[in-house]
């Protein structure tokens, strides 16, 4: 399959989030590709947060938001064949935590790649990277290829009002 | 009723759900509990609107792990002598099947409790408690003066 343009990255991301209907639901956005690393945005909302007396986002919300960015920045390596990669194992160190109400963010590229498995690491931040609030480290095993381009001819998941 | 007397109620099925209540991110997931012989069974209701892989379909990981995360946090609370909601250190999740679009369930293990910090682990299954979708351990730090 030949390499995806910096565009069609995008719009395979940006697809992948408006067919998953749990990153609908969240409204998870793409904020940027770098090379070969994705950055996802997930916007702050009351339902998110885990500490109702700090008002401080649920630690599984950072996870779900490291999970779907670490996952997906295989899109946006060039050198792997795409294909279907369940997650093997996913630890994630909570290094702080973000003031109330703000957006969240998570960075990710897969390090390593062997035939059968990607090792990806991920960092959650708010405002600027220079402000980690948790580190993911994962595994993705290989499976079958998958041709990316079938992403962009899926219909999009209706946002529930 | 303030947080700290909410959490130091005894933890049956009313306080479980109660607690459950409280939080923004344990409601707007649906998470429920049911306790019997004072065993927690921690409940994620079928719910399409958490799947993360549409051509399975497979409920999203992230969520499996919120879920199995905030159960190891109010089992450990249900075991404490003085209940506060404690803060995740860390979290270790391995996927052991696909977790299918229905209800999914946990139970928890608070392997050990310390003073500042404890590890809890979790075990989430759906039709068959001996065929685990997913385990997990968890380090909690225990806010107070120590």
């Amino acid at each position: 399959m030949p390499k995806l343009t910096q565009e069609e990255k995008a719009e395979v991301v940006e697809k992948m989030n408006r067919i998953i209907p749990h990153t609908v639901l969240l409204g998870v956005s793409l904020e940027k590709i770098e090379g070969n690393e994705l950055t996802l945005r997930l916007p702050f909302r009351e339902e998110l947060v885990g500490n109702p007396e700090t008002g401080v986002i649920h630690g599984g919300a950072v996870t779900v938001l490291l999970d779907q960015t670490m996952g997906v920045s295989a899109v946006c390596a060039d050198d792997l064949q795409p294909s279907v990669t369940p997650t093997l194992d996913l630890r994630i160190d909570h290094l702080g935590v973000a003031p109330a109400g703000r957006d969240i963010f998570a960075t990710a590229h897969v390090y390593h790649s062997t035939r059968r498995i990607l090792f990806v690491q991920g960092t959650a931040w708010y405002d600027s990277p220079d402000n980690p609030i948790a580190r993911g480290t994962g595994t993705w095993a290989r499976t079958a290829p998958i041709d990316l381009t079938w992403f962009l001819d899926q219909p999009s998941e209706e946002a529930p009002a | 009723m303030n947080l700290e007397q909410l959490l130091s109620r005894k933890p049956d099925a009313e306080t479980l759900a109660s607690w459950l209540h409280k939080v923004p991110y344990a409601r707007f997931l649906g998470m429920q509990a049911d306790v019997t012989a004072g065993e927690i069974l921690f409940i994620l209701p079928e719910n399409k609107q958490l799947i993360g892989n549409p051509s399975l379909p497979a409920l999203h990981g992230g969520v499996v792990g919120a879920f199995m995360e905030q159960a190891a946090a109010f089992e450990l609370v249900a075991k404490m002598e003085q209940p506060v909601l404690p803060k995740i250190i860390d979290f270790s999740l391995d996927y052991l099947r696909p977790v299918r679009v229905q209800t999914a369930y946990a139970k928890c293990q608070v392997t050990r409790q310390g003073k500042l910090v404890a590890n809890v682990s979790v075990t989430t299954w759906q039709e068959d408690e001996t065929k685990p979708n997913a385990t997990a351990r968890a380090h909690f730090l225990i806010p107070g003066e120590n």
